[in-house]
Parts: structure tokens; sequence; C-alpha cells
């Protein structure tokens, strides 16, 4: 037990003394919130609008004059012909425009709405936005309800998943250098020979890690709680539970890789770069899950920052019950166990 | 009972046998000696003993408990110190060894007494992180970490590389009080004096047990390769050569803490000079400085003339350097790496190619010219490293403890070396913690707590000191040191 | 002269190492096979549920049309709200819509009423982007001024006729791989030589700190050249996605991202005292410059402190200018703004990362 103890006192200096990591690691956090939470957003904002009219008509600038009232759009002018505006988009300049043709049988002419399309998604919105806008305010005939995220803000949607990025990452990344440092500036050769058990070492490994990702939820929760203002709905013991659970099967990850990898460099590609892109991509953090193909759902399934966030967005979010996250809960308490015995099974009590 | 057995042990990497039908046995309470030179397979034998590695042929059984079948028991009984005992660089040397001493399940006070000759000597620094001490300290601390505890098998892979003299023989004296606690020592060391301080000695070769025995008649049994002939010292340089290394009133300072405090010294073109001291003395701080690697905090320096503090970028054009620590790459092959520094220093691709097949000639290494560096044993990784920091025929080569840790034969050959490159007009700065090196040099200096205390032939310092050898010479100006750290 | 023969040896040791060589070949490969598949955003699958206490000839024909439009999957009838909010609340559901008692009635006789459109906006672009649709589906139905207005207006998507989500990500996607290749790699380097205490023999050699940084920087622009050219021939081959604009102009782009990063990486690894910190500190930067460069979200969405930030992110400048040149067919004079800039922050990073490199300590 008092090697025990001292192992992770020795593990801990190692973490302490490193200043710049430190501050990396409590910086993280508290930027990338801030940043989802006030910097980056899905919003339609301040879209580029041109107006290409050849004659100046009452319909087109009471139009103008809608649209560039609303925070949706911001005019930037007027082209004089479709190509000059197809030009302006072209290089950037500006994200739509809108060309009036007058139709000479009717008061009502037409418009027709050119999008910056490399984007298909917020081309569509923008147009659907400004059809809208234009026609004045008409749309009362629907009340919408945006359930769980009255405000539509989007930190309701990153939080869970930066908690899932943030914890599964630093973990991984700190835990993988942790033993693979030992052996390559050769170290492990005594703690091997000594008397202490490879359980010792690698648990020893993992427990000021756990305090330390544990620290880095409690400024995320913190955070989202005061500064974002996203309200927890919760049940907060089973978010810490779960949270924690999750964090154990980040160290286990980052132990096991730390076992198989021959040295820091493999350790810290394999799990600064590697896991990074399925941790962004497949996680469901920017992307949804859904609407990706088959197959690649199958390899999501196998991710397991997807479970966390799920959970948290329903835990903390939806303020759902323990019973409709066991689910998630449990695959994350399975794979937990199935790393952790991993990483046991690779640690090679010999050199080779 | 005996205290370590190995019966017919064969151990292959690849195609490479590293151990072939070792057998021998140890009884309990002995200092055992292994001893051979680079690459005879002595650490992979401490390995094997240590339940590191498996053999692949053969048993061992250490302390009555095979190294296979009861590796937890062996691990229980057994001290092992490997060659590149490596400390945790971020923590101090006191909590380094509060660690060590709590793996092992003791503590400092308990342990204390088994280390105090050599950890007192670094125990003012107990708060200084191991990262930041020198070479040699580095070591002393390794040391007293790998003998804080009391086991009943001690195993040490060349504990003393780079430990100065007087630390040296410190630390034999304490071998020696394990014997009384009935504490089995095996060790390899390339010192001959540190080697006639076993009681027995296994000579391996090749991977084989060439002799058993008491150490005199094992050395007077191999004497060709443990006692080569001495170096003819023909070499002198003229004495109207004008300096090449001129030094005044140099200082180094971190902090309040003066790791060279104000030396003064002049090299003479040709000159093969002995820069000695103890560990922590200062020797590496000061050829940084020579070389261009750090500014001094005041004082002048001129370097094939050239001022060390404004000039340095022309110094390195003038000068050769070969570290402490190995710095070719591993990871290149043999002529990748002479290749690249020709290349640096602007030879071209005839003259490299010219200058390779030469090199390889002269040092026999014709078919190991697509080796990986990594694969070579100690003493030709130095001995390449020394041919390659003279490939562009520098003004002076800088050697910062290039044998350390090298066998005598292949170190009479690294000298002969050296020689080759004092003939050819290349004044050699080198450090050294052998003695008989010493010897060999033109003039040495001693420096004791960041000053030069001594400085002369080898002839005049020991008419001056009134001692048989530079041994005694070193040993009576080391002893007067108020510190060991720089 | 010299400089040759210190990239040889990068390349040397690149090709030693049992790991780089099969991450530089197969990392762009695999980014570029699976990736596309995950980003498409294209907002599909969203499951609508109807709550029709009407039972009129309207929304009968509003459950119609929900039932045929591209935008959602009809995911049944519901007795009451309450319910359909549960399958909303386990994920079987992502929208629900409530047409009141007498609402097709109401509507005829032009008195005030509402149907009731509740989204899970849980995930903001989906729940927002169906309640638009689903908004406008009723409002079209019910609403004869914006059917007019729908009527008589006409939406033309510019350089992506087929609304291909992944032509938009592809360029993304180069600029990731370039970033994370070009980023990460170099900042091990010289923290590696550090560690192993190589970098001390380079110190008293008279190489000069130019000559050695820029030794340090070719192998990663030859990398990059390679990651690029892979890049594009994937996006051919698999996708059968072409550049729009001159591919000369993608190539320029790239290296000067390359010259960005890698110089980044170098001047992290100088400063950092072991591998574990200079790669925390690069993953920090790395995702911070991901996150605000637009290359997932619009940046002219973000507040105007954060926007002021993509004045000096080179992936800012790098994303407008390869979309540009790829997907919206620019040429060298549509991207000249974005051209000059990356190339100032590149250089500016070459430079710090030579005069960051400490040959006399």
């Amino acid at each position: 037990m008092k090697q025990f103890a001292l192992f992770v006192i020795k593990e801990a200096r190692h973490i302490v003394r490193d200043k710049r990591t430190m501050l990396i690691l409590f910086g993280m956090p508290t930027v990338m919130m801030l940043l989802f939470g006030f910097a980056i957003s899905t919003d339609v904002k301040n879209v580029r609008t041109l107006i290409v009219a050849t004659q100046p008509d009452r319909q087109m600038q009471q139009a103008a004059d809608r649209l560039s009232a609303s925070t949706y759009f911001t005019m930037v002018g007027t082209a004089a012909s479709s190509s000059e505006a197809e030009r302006l988009i072209r290089s950037g300049r500006a994200d739509m425009a809108i060309v009036y043709h007058r139709n000479p049988t009717s008061p009502q002419g037409r418009f027709l709405f050119m999008t910056d399309g490399a984007d298909p998604n917020m081309a569509q919105q923008w147009a659907t936005y400004a059809q809208q806008v234009m026609a004045g305010r008409q749309t009362a005939g629907v009340s919408t309800k945006m359930l769980y995220n009255p405000q539509m803000k989007s930190a309701y949607n990153f939080v869970p998943a930066i908690m899932g990025m943030l914890l599964m990452l630093v973990c991984a990344m700190m835990t993988s250098v942790s033993i693979v440092r030992e052996k390559e500036r050769g170290t492990m050769e005594v703690l091997l020979v000594s008397p202490v058990r490879p359980l010792v070492v690698v648990i020893a490994k993992a427990v000021p890690y756990l305090v330390l990702a544990f620290a880095i939820l409690i400024i995320i929760l913190l955070m989202a709680r005061h500064v974002l203002g996203v309200p927890i709905a919760g049940s907060l013991f089973w978010i810490v539970a779960v949270s924690i659970v999750y964090i154990l099967l980040a160290l286990s990850l980052g132990l096991l890789i730390s076992c198989v990898a021959k040295t820091q460099l493999v350790a810290l590609l394999a799990s600064a770069m590697l896991l990074l892109m399925p941790v962004v991509m497949l996680s469901g953090m920017l992307f949804p899950v859904e609407s990706m193909p088959r197959v690649l759902q199958w390899i999501a399934a196998v991710i397991p920052p997807r479970y966390y966030i799920d959970a948290m967005r329903k835990l903390m979010i939806m303020g759902a019950g323990i019973a409709d996250i066991a689910r998630e809960a449990g695959i994350l308490v399975g794979m937990t166990i199935l790393f952790l015995i991993a990483a046991l099974a690779k640690f090679n009590s010999r050199l080779d | 009972m005996n205290a370590i057995e190995v019966s017919h042990i064969s151990r292959q990497y690849g195609k490479v046998k590293a151990l072939s039908d070792v057998s021998f046995s140890v009884s309990k309470g002995e200092v055992f000696g292994l001893i051979g030179p680079d690459g005879a397979g002595k650490t992979t034998l401490f390995r094997i003993l240590a339940t590191l590695l498996l053999a692949d042929k053969g048993k061992a059984r250490v302390d009555g408990y095979d190294v296979v079948e009861q590796m937890r028991d062996v691990r229980r009984r057994v001290g092992y110190m490997p060659g590149r005992f490596s400390l945790y660089q971020d923590l101090t040397v006191q909590e380094n060894l509060e660690f060590f001493a709590t793996l092992f399940g003791t503590t400092i006070d308990e342990g204390y007494d088994s280390i105090k000759a050599i950890y007192s000597q670094i125990e003012k620094f107990r708060h200084r992180r191991a990262g930041a001490l020198s070479g040699g300290m580095k070591q002393k601390l390794a040391l007293s970490c790998a003998l804080i505890h009391s086991p009943s098998v001690l195993l040490l892979d060349e504990p003393t590389t780079g430990v100065d003299p007087v630390s040296r023989k410190e630390l034999w004296d304490m071998l020696g009080l394990l014997k009384e606690r009935q504490i089995t020592v095996v060790a390899s060391t390339p010192y001959l004096n540190e080697v006639c301080r076993c009681e027995r000695v296994a000579f391996l070769d090749h991977g084989e047990v060439r002799g058993i025995g008491s150490p005199e008649a094992i050395l007077k049994q191999f004497s060709h390769i443990f006692n080569p002939p001495a170096i003819e010292h023909a070499h002198a340089p003229k004495a109207e050569q004008e300096n090449i290394i001129e030094v005044n009133h140099l200082v180094k300072a971190f902090g309040n803490f003066h790791a060279v405090d104000d030396i003064s010294f002049s090299v003479k073109r040709g000159e093969i000079f002995g820069f000695l001291g103890a560990n922590g003395a200062g020797k590496t701080t000061a050829m940084h400085m020579l070389t261009g690697l750090s500014q001094p905090t005041s004082g002048k320096g001129r370097v094939a003339g050239y001022d060390i503090k404004t000039e340095y970028e022309q110094i390195k054009r003038h000068i050769g350097y070969m570290s402490q620590r190995f710095s070719l790459y591993e990871d290149l092959t043999v002529s990748e790496n002479i290749h690249l520094f020709a290349g640096i220093y602007g030879m071209d691709k005839k003259a490299i190619k010219a200058k390779t097949d030469e090199m390889l000639k002269r040092l026999d290494f014709e078919a190991h010219r697509d080796d990986l560096v990594a694969s070579l044993p100690l003493g030709w990784k130095q001995k390449l490293a020394f041919s390659v920091s003279i490939i562009h025929e520098p003004g002076v080569v800088f050697l910062d403890e290039p044998t350390g840790g090298v066998d005598p034969a292949t170190r009479r050959q690294f000298w002969e070396l050296i020689y080759e490159a004092a003939a050819l007009g290349i004044t050699v700065f080198v450090t050294t913690h052998y003695m008989d090196e010493a010897e060999y040099c033109d003039r040495i200096s001693i420096m004791v707590d960041g000053k030069i205390s001594a400085l002369g032939t080898p002839d005049e310092l020991k008419s001056r000191f009134n001692q048989p050898d530079m041994d005694h010479v070193f040993t009576h100006l080391a002893r007067q040191t108020t510190r060991s750290s720089d | 002269m010299v400089l040759k023969y210190l990239i040889q040896k990068e390349f040397l040791q690149i090709r030693r190492n049992a790991f780089l060589p099969r991450l530089i070949v197969m990392f762009p490969i695999i980014i570029m096979c699976v990736m596309p598949w995950v980003m498409s955003m294209e907002v599909k699958n969203i499951v609508a549920i109807v709550v029709d206490n009407d039972h009129s000839t309207l929304s009968r024909q509003l459950t119609g049309a929900i039932e045929s439009s591209n935008y959602f999957v009809f995911g049944g009838q519901k007795g009451s709200y309450k319910e359909a909010l549960a399958n909303v609340e386990t994920g079987k559901a992502d929208l629900v819509l409530v047409i009141p008692a007498h609402y097709g009635r109401d509507v005829a006789l032009h008195r005030p009423t509402q149907v009731l459109v509740a989204a899970n906006a849980v995930n903001g672009t989906k729940g927002s982007m169906g309640a638009a649709y689903m908004s406008q589906i009723v409002t079209a139905k019910t609403n004869p001024s914006l059917e007019a207005m729908q009527h008589g207006a006409e939406t033309l998507l510019l350089y992506n006729k087929h609304q291909n989500y992944k032509l938009y990500m592809i360029p993304a996607l180069f600029a990731l791989v370039m970033m994370l290749m070009t980023g990460f790699l170099p900042t091990l380097n010289i923290v590696g030589e550090k560690e192993t205490g190589t970098i001390e023999q380079i110190n008293v050699t008279p190489v000069s700190k130019w000559t050695f940084i820029l030794s340090k920087l070719i192998p990663y622009w030859l990398i990059a050249l390679f990651v690029i050219t892979a890049c594009l021939l994937l996006a051919w081959g698999v996708y059968g996605l072409t550049p729009a604009g001159p591919v000369w102009l993608i190539y320029v782009l790239a290296m000067l991202l390359a010259l960005f990063f890698s110089s980044f990486g170098l001047v992290v690894s100088n400063y950092s005292s072991n591998m574990q910190q200079a790669i925390f500190v690069m993953w920090f930067f790395i995702v911070c410059i991901m996150l605000l460069s637009g290359l997932f979200t619009p940046v002219r969405s973000m507040p105007d402190w954060a926007y002021l930030t993509t004045y000096v992110n080179p992936m800012h400048y790098f994303i407008d200018a390869i979309r540009t040149v790829y997907v919206r067919g620019g040429n060298f004079a549509s991207v000249r703004s974005q051209l000059w800039p990356l190339l100032a922050i590149g250089s500016l990073m070459a430079v710090w990362a030579v005069k960051s490199y400490k040959k006399n300590g």
C-alpha cells in the first residue's frame, strides 16, 4: 500500500513539475468552453448579400429593407449584372445575390436567389431565410418550440461533446506517454526487477491522471453552468459517475497504447493525431452519426466518446434519468474493462 | 547453497549469438566479476539473471529460485542496476532515492548505511533535480538508488562508468562491506583495478566463458587482452608551437553557483591535453564554453584564434567534438553517419567517398559499413564517433570522457587513434577518469571545485606532489574537494 | 550543399522508423476515403411524427406533404403530444408536428390558429433546419403570400449544382490532413533530438541556423507535396471530384500552409523540453486554429471578437482560398487577398523558427 501511494506521488510529481503541460491541461478546457460557448456557432448570421437590380423598383427596395433590418443578412451593395454578382461570389466577397426580374404581365416580379452553393446546406438555409424575411412576418401560423434547448444555443450541443473529446484525448495522451517514456529512458528495467507487481505500476500511473481529469471535468461543468448558462437538468451524481467511468476508459486506452508502443514518438502520434480524428469525426460531436453510411455507423459504434456524449446529452440537457442511459453506461463500463484487460495483457513483464 | 547457478545458457538475437552455453556458479556472499570486451554478452547475461530476458536454452537459478518459473521470488531478492540506469530527471535527488527505497520496501534511513559512502557526496544537492546533475553525479545517485536496499543478490552492470577514481574506490570499499552481510555481488567493470577487487571473475568473450578464476590468474592468462602493452609515448609537441587554446580567468556561474570559477590555462598546437577532475568539478561546463555551446559569464578565451564569446560560430569550423553521451545518430548506418558529418563540414562527394573508405579501413569496419550504429558495441561506437569528429581535420578536438565504459583493449586502440590524430597536428583536449590514460597525455590539468588546482606534465605532477602514479596524484588532490557538483 | 546532407539524414531517419512511413502514406488515404462520408452534413433522415387532432382534409394534406417530402422520414402518427414527446426523448423521433383540433376549419375561415412544431434541438443544426423545413411546408400550404413568393422565386445554387456536400468538405479535409501531417511531425523532431542528445553534436558543427532549420522544414514540405497530391488523386478517384480552378494554385496554397505549420511545429519544438510538452502545446494550438478557421462552421456566424482572430489565422485564409479555387473555380486574382496574408504569416513563422533555435545557450 505504501509502495502504491509512493508510486502515485511520483507520478503526480512528474505532472506537477512540467508547468507548461499543466498550463495547457487546465487552459484547454477553459479556452475550448469559451470558444464553443461564445465563438463558434452554425447559426445563420451576417450573410453577405448583394442586390442585382437593373432598375430601381419598389418591391425590390422593400425586400432589401427587410433583409438589411434582419440580423441574418448584411447588405454588401449592388451589382450591375448577374455575371458581376457571380464573380463577386466566386472570389468570396459575397455569399448570396438576389436578382429581381420584373414581370411585364404582373406587378409581382420574380426573384432569383443566387447563392454560393459550396456549402449546400447553408445555401439552402440562406434562401429559405431570405424568402421568409422578404415575405414579411407571415409565418405566424406555426409556433416553433425547440425542445430541451429553448434558446437554440449551440452550447447545449457542444458542452457534452467537449467533455467527450477533452477527457478522452487528455487522458489518453497523458497516460500513453507514461509507460513508454520509462521504457525509453531505461527506468522500466529497474521497476520490472523490483518486487512491485505490474498491476500496481499500471494502476498507480492512472491515479493522478484520474484526479486531473476529474478536475478538468469540474472546470467544464462549472463553466457550463455559470459562464455559458447551460442548465444541468439531470442528476449531478449520475453525471459525475458516468464521467468517471468514461475517464477510466480513456485512461485504460492510453495505457494500452503505452504498452503497445515502442517509442514516445509512436505513442504520442497515435494518441494525439490518430485518435483525434475518430473522436472528433465519428463521435457525433460535429457530425450526426445518423446521416453517415451504415458501414461508418458500425465503426462509430465502437468509438467510446459517442456513447458518452449521447449519455451526457440525455443526462445534462434533457434531464433524463439513469434508466434512460443504462445502455450507454453499460457499454462504457464494458469497454473500460476490455481496454484494461488488454492493457494488462499487453504489459510485458520482461524486456522482449 | 550457491547464490547463482547458471547452466548451459544460450541466447540469440536474430543471427547474432549473444551467449552460447554459459555455465558458472557464484557462492553466497561472493563478489564475482564479469569481464570481457564490449559485445561479449555481459548485459544479456545480467538481464537473464534479473528475469528480464528469457534464455533460448539452459537454466539459471538465483538465490535458489528459477529465473523463469519463479520470476516473482527472484525479483523479490534481487537488486539490479542496469548499465544505462536512468533516473527520473524531473524528480529531485532525494525524491529519486526515496522512490527507489520504497520500491524495494525500505526507507532512506534504514538503508542509509549501505549507501553512505557514495550518497554523502551528493546529499547536499538532495533538493536539486536529477536532470540538473553532472554525468558522474547522476551515476552516483543511480548507484545509491540500486544499493539502498539489501537484496540477497546484487547485479551491477558496469556501475562505475563515468565515476571518478576516488569515488570508485569508495564504492568498492562499500561492496566489500556487503560481503559481511552475506550479500552476493555480481558486477561487470572495464577497470582493471576494480577487477582485482573481485574474489573470482569470469571472462566472457563472444558469448562464451573463456575462463573462471581469481582475478590475478585470469588477467594473467588473458594479459594480451587486459594488459595490452603500453603505447609508446613517442609523441612530443615542439616547444615553439603557438597556443591554440588560451583561457584567461574564465567563469561560468549559474545563479550564485560558480561551476567554473576563474580558470586560466593554455594549450599548444599538437598537444594532447588531459583535462581531469572529479565528478562535478566543472569539466563539462568548461568544455561547453570552449566549444561555443554556452556563453561564459566572464573572462576571456580564444580557441583556434577566435574569441569564444563573440566568434563562436567560427570556432565551430575549426574544432571537433565528441560528447559524453554517444552522439552519432543511432538510427543511421555507419557510412550514413560519416556521410552526414563529412557533408556538414562541406566536403565534396569524392572526398567523402575516399575519406569513408579510408576511415572504415583504418577502423577495420569495412564489414559493418551498412550496419545501424545502434547495433554496434559501445567501444566501436566510440572509435567511430572519434573518427567522425576529426573527419574535417580540425585544429582541436574536444573529447568528453570518450572511453567511459570501454574495455582495455578497445581503449588502447582508441588511444592509438588519438596519437595518430595528434601526429597529424590535431590538438587533443580530453577528459577521462582512467588514470592510465592520464599518463598518455602530454600535459594535464586537474580541476577541483571549478578551479584548476594542478597543471603540468604527468612526471612533473608526480614529483611535485610526491606520489608514485597519477592515480595517487588525483586522489591526493581530489580529496581536498569541498563540493561535488557542477 | 550541406543542406543536402542534412535533408538526406532526415529522410533516412523517417525511413528507418517503423511507424512514420506507414503513417505518412496511410493517414491521408484513410482520411480521404472515410471522412467525406462522415462529414456529409446533409441533414437527412429527420424523423417527424404527426399528432393530428383535427382529422380534416387540410391536416391530411399536411401529413401527406410530410410523407412525400425529401427532408423527412415519416415516423407515423401518435395519439397525443405526450406520447410523441416520449418518442423524441428516447431518440426515436426528432420532430413533432401538432395539428390542433378544428385546424382545417379555422384556416378556411381565416381564424387565428397555429400548429405546433416541436423539434429536438439538442443537435442545433438538425433542430433548426428541421423546424425551418417544417414551417415552410406548413406555411406554403396555408399562407398564400409566401406560396406566391415561393412560386415567384427561384433558387440557384452556384458551383455545386448537385448539392454535393462532399464537394464542400473535401477541401476542408485537405486542410485537415495537411495541418496534422505537417504540424505534429516536426513538433516532435527537434525536441526528440534534444532528448537523445544528438542536437549537441550538431550544435558544435558550423551548420548555420538557417541551414539547420531549413533541413528540418524541407522534408515536411516534400511530405506535404506528397500528401496534397495523394489527396487530389483520391478525391478524383474515389469521389470523381476535380478542382474547378487551376491545380497549380492548389499546390501553391498547400505549400504555404505547410510552410506555416511545419515552422510552427519547429517553434514549439524549440521551446519544449520534452516530447509530451511539445505535443500538448501543439495540440492545443491546432485545435484552436482548426475550430476558429471556418473549417466546420461559418466564420461570419462568430461574434466580432472571435472574428477578429481569423485575421491572423492562416487556416482561415487557406480554407477560404482553397474553397474558392476547388469549388468555385476561382483563379489567382480571386484568391490574391488570401495568398499574401498566408505567405506573410508563414514566412514570419519560419523566421521565428530560426530565431528560436539556440545554438549557443
